[in-house]
């Protein structure tokens, strides 16, 4: 029995080794994958500003882009090793340290948001499926559906012009926008507060966005274990049918919720950028496509690179999970 | 119930205690702030103006910002030499009281006020400025922003602390102005060239001049906030702080403005202001912009070193009669109508007449009006005769080929004027197909000469001599975008650039406007406008630049916040605080709902469990 449950160590192994293999080669198509994109940072940067083309040159001197490619390459490597990421071509300030500003935002956000959409969608599937046809699953299915085929930003806006403009009888209460009101110490308790006052809808619109995505994966993934005999055997054992259900029909049907679940934690970092729109929330999925304008070289490798990283990690951290919860795979 | 208290109901009733707490204690915090600020009498008059912005600056360290909004926020903190005239932008004396020019133009004396003094204490005197210009002319990254402005200076030196000199190797027609900020010498000497590169200029270690201070923020945040100078040379703001919020759409910015989060909201669309104009408190306006929209042509890419035709562009664009002939095809009424919701006014030349020193008005018999006979008539001169097919044909006989009229993809303005450039092109019988790129793209497809026409725009500085310099020949391959070359419009470009009789500079820069409008590298389309509201209700003092008809905030200077004051008996409560109080204490009660539902829940599971059992 613990011999089962163990893991190989060769297995483990080579699932780093892949995950770094991938990670390697993210690394060197960021670098060109951004220098095929149409556009020249300087023009962009410099269109309606400077005059001159010593103006001009200074400028590509500047931002290092009078090396040529391979140097750049070089360069590159060198500060993506040092961890510094180089620095932004708009904000001019190490790409290392906005990612750095930006990340928390978005992962209080998304993070949030999924953890939130993740529990209270698996609870709404586990429920659903296990009382199919009843009213609540036909309510909660309906309604889940409704909220998912909604832009994101659609939802957001409508959100925003009920609970913080107001409508009618209902008084608008949260802020139209941002993270903390101005002049409000962060640390602070009250900042605290604050943050999470203005977090609030928007934590709302991610959760309601991501939600049908997990309840209706459960539900139908606890549907098929339903007819499963060892159900009955459960029962004829004389369980408690919670116990059924939490200890025999749920574990083998989480199965397709952890692989999406690890997908999605990997793009928790990435943002969600119309949301993050909407909400005025300075997070990490607007820097990277802001990034996109100009192109901002740098800041487009680090953010790519960060979310690259992150998804890798959660696929290897998947892969672990899946060979710890159904010994098959590791076959 | 058989079972009183099981650990699961013992959980839940943790976490509902948990949630009371978090309750009280969102309350108790949120509470505290309006307490605060009713117990001292000083903090009850504090007056808040909060702008919000729907663009985001890109970075406070002067040399570095290049976003509009950047300048703004550089332009509240720091003084500048000659700054512009909030009227009509016409230079204005800043931190220099007066100055002299030699009679050969070559060398400017500047007086420097002795009462300015640096937000550490420290006067500011004419090394500073010295410093700072010297600075820029010694290259690096301080140059590329505004080694413009010092083009032909040579040497600048501050003989003591109240004069300043420089000298020219020849005329420069844009002098006396010089809005490049001020930076305290004594602060930025110890940052190298190479830390300038990054260094973000941030608080709470900025030292300037200006009528206001940074205390809080950064570029790339969300709020940037700033006290009052009240010592400012100038005199004090009426206002003490002054926010900016960033906002990364117009739809909740024009929200926060309704709700009153914010009293100013900038740079919103035509459409926007028509929903606001109605509205109790708010003043909804478009404002002139100084800026054009045009239709460009290729009036011939070439190989720079070799002077060979480079890309493919259709020779009849290539014919100036041809392209002038186009000029009266065109409805610029319908385009202001029908693309920019009335908002705005029809081009003309190149330099907007806000500008009316300089602003050229093509006289009747020259000016285009939406005429496709005469268009007609001009192209039948030219030779472009129309075919038995209903499509001219090129002065050779062979037939027109399609015209690649190119929009960009990003804006939707650019795409609708260009659908309607090709019905009016269709309607005298060109032939024309509107193709679509994004902006960048758009530049590399203008440097190959790979295009018969396409639709951007331009802002113009007060001073014309930037825009006019686009067009000569020597911009091609950099900012020209029309291939533009003519000897005769460099020479007027050379003349008026040294020109030091500002009477003759004026009608040397309307001769060149002629020129352009006649030879029409450029059909200008529209002037365009800017969308700004505010809660009139509560702040009053604004003046428009240009005045009437010009927009209130991002003007070139700051006299606006200088000005602005609130309108007097308006309650300026902070209506957030409450807010804070009320979505707290929701927040709270979402929380408690959402444990007691989890409770009640649980208890029926084993509701459900007992009774299977």
């Amino acid at each position: 029995m613990s011999n089962r449950r163990s893991l190989g160590g060769r297995y483990i192994l080579g699932k780093v080794a892949g995950s770094l293999g991938s990670l390697a080669f993210m690394l060197v198509l960021n670098f060109f994958l951004f220098r095929v994109l149409p556009g020249d940072p300087v023009r962009t940067l410099a269109r309606n500003r400077l005059v001159s083309e010593k103006q001009i040159a200074e400028l590509t001197a500047t931002l290092g882009l009078d090396q040529s490619l391979p140097q750049q390459f070089v360069t590159y490597l060198q500060n993506t090793f040092t961890g510094e990421l180089g620095l932004s071509f708009k904000y001019r300030q190490p790409v290392a340290d906005l990612i750095g500003d930006r990340i928390w935002p978005t992962l209080v956000l998304v993070g949030t948001g999924t953890l939130l959409a993740t529990l209270i969608g698996l609870w709404i599937g586990v429920r659903s499926a296990w009382n199919r046809g009843s009213r609540f699953d036909k309510l909660s299915t309906g309604s889940s559906l409704t909220v998912y085929a909604m832009p994101e930003w659609w939802l957001g806006l409508i959100l925003l012009a009920v609970f913080s403009v107001g409508v009618g009888p209902i008084p608008g209460i949260f802020p139209t926008g941002g993270l903390i009101s101005p002049g409000v110490d962060p640390t602070s308790i009250e900042g605290v507060f604050d943050q999470a006052w203005h977090l609030t809808l928007p934590i709302i619109t991610v959760t309601l966005a991501y939600l049908a995505d997990y309840s209706l994966i459960m539900r139908s993934s606890l549907l098929d274990e339903m007819g499963q005999d060892y159900l009955v055997t459960a029962r004829a054992k004389g369980l408690r049918d919670v116990m059924v259900r939490r200890q025999h029909a749920v574990p083998n049907a989480m199965l397709p919720s952890v692989t999406l679940i690890a997908l999605n934690l990997g793009f928790v970092v990435t943002g969600a950028i119309t949301i993050e729109t909407v909400f005025s929330i300075p997070g990490l999925g607007l820097l990277s496509t802001e990034a996109l304008e100009v192109p901002d070289f740098p800041l487009l490798q680090g953010t790519f690179l960060v979310f690259s990283a992150a998804v890798i990690f959660a696929n290897l951290v998947a892969n672990l999970l899946y060979a710890w919860l159904d010994p098959r795979v590791r076959a | 119930m058989k079972h009183p208290v099981d650990r699961r109901t013992r959980w839940s009733a943790l976490a509902a205690s948990t949630a009371l707490i978090a309750l009280g204690l969102a309350g108790s915090a949120t509470l505290s702030p309006p307490a605060a600020g009713s117990t001292g009498s000083e903090a009850e008059e504090k007056v808040t103006f909060t702008v919000g912005l729907t663009n985001q600056p890109d970075s406070l360290n002067p040399f570095l910002g290049i976003e509009a909004e950047s300048y703004e926020m550089t332009a509240l903190v720091y003084d500048y030499l000659i700054t512009y005239k909030a009227e009509d932008m016409s230079p204005q004396p800043g931190v220099a009281k007066s100055w002299e020019t030699s009679p050969d133009g070559r060398t400017w004396t500047f007086d420097i006020r002795d009462d300015v003094m640096w937000s550490d204490g420290e006067q500011l005197t004419a090394a500073d400025v010295a410093f700072t210009y010297n600075r820029i002319l010694d290259g690096g990254p301080e140059a590329s922003s505004w080694g413009s402005y010092l083009n032909s200076v040579e040497k600048i030196t501050a003989p003591d602390d109240v004069t300043l000199v420089l000298e020219l190797s020849e005329p420069n027609a844009v002098l006396p102005l010089l809005p490049m900020p001020i930076i305290p010498e004594h602060v930025w000497s110890e940052i190298s060239e190479e830390e300038v590169k990054s260094y973000d200029n941030e608080p709470p270690d900025v030292v300037g001049s200006g009528p206001f201070r940074i205390i809080e923020g950064s570029a790339d945040g969300s709020t940037l906030r700033f006290a009052a100078n009240p010592d400012y040379w100038r005199g004090a703001p009426h206002i003490d702080e002054l926010i900016f919020r960033i906002f990364k759409a117009t739809d909740p910015a024009v929200q926060a403005l309704q709700k009153g989060e914010i009293d100013f909201v900038e740079d919103i669309s035509a459409t926007q202001v028509d929903a606001l104009e109605g509205e109790d408190g708010i003043t909804a306006i478009t404002g002139d912009s100084p800026g054009f929209d045009e239709i460009a042509f290729n009036t011939g890419s070439v190989d720079l070193e070799t002077n060979e035709p480079i890309g493919d562009p259709n020779p009849a664009v290539l014919d100036a009669k041809f392209r002038y002939a186009l000029g009266s095809a065109i409805d610029r009424e319908a385009i202001k109508e029908r693309v920019y919701q009335g908002d705005g006014t029809v081009g003309s030349t190149i330099v907007p007449p806000l500008y009316d020193t300089y602003h050229w008005a093509p006289p009747e018999d020259v000016a285009f009006s939406y005429d496709p006979e005469r268009a007609g008539e001009l192209l039948d001169e030219a030779g472009y005769e129309m075919g038995e097919d209903g499509v001219r044909t090129m002065p050779d006989g062979s037939p027109i080929s399609e015209l690649r009229l190119y929009a960009r993809s990003d804006s939707e303005t650019s795409v609708d004027v260009m659908a309607f450039f090709q019905e009016w092109l269709a309607d005298v019988g060109v032939p024309g197909e509107v193709l679509t790129a994004e902006s960048s793209k758009l530049t590399n497809i203008i440097l190959d000469g790979e295009f018969d026409a396409f639709e951007w725009g331009w802002y113009v500085e007060p001073d014309p001599d930037t825009m006019l310099s686009y067009m000569t020949c020597g911009q091609r391959g950099n900012w020209s975008d029309s291939w533009y070359c003519n000897e005769e419009y460099d020479a007027l470009y050379d003349e008026q650039h040294s020109a030091v009789d500002d009477a003759e500079r004026a009608e040397t820069i309307q001769a060149m406007q002629e020129m352009l409008y006649l030879d029409a590298p450029y059909l200008v389309t529209m002037y365009s406008t800017i969308g700004e509201a505010w809660r009139s209700d509560r702040f009053e003092g604004f003046t428009p630049q240009p005045n009437p008809g010009g927009i209130m905030l991002l003007q070139y200077g700051v006299q606006n916040y200088l000005d602005v004051r609130p309108v007097a008996g308006s309650s300026l409560g902070d209506s957030g605080i409450n807010g804070a109080l009320v979505g707290g204490a929701v927040a709270g009660g979402v929380a408690l709902a959402a444990v007691a539902v989890v409770v009640v829940m649980r208890r029926r599971d084993r509701v459900t469990a007992d009774d299977r059992e």
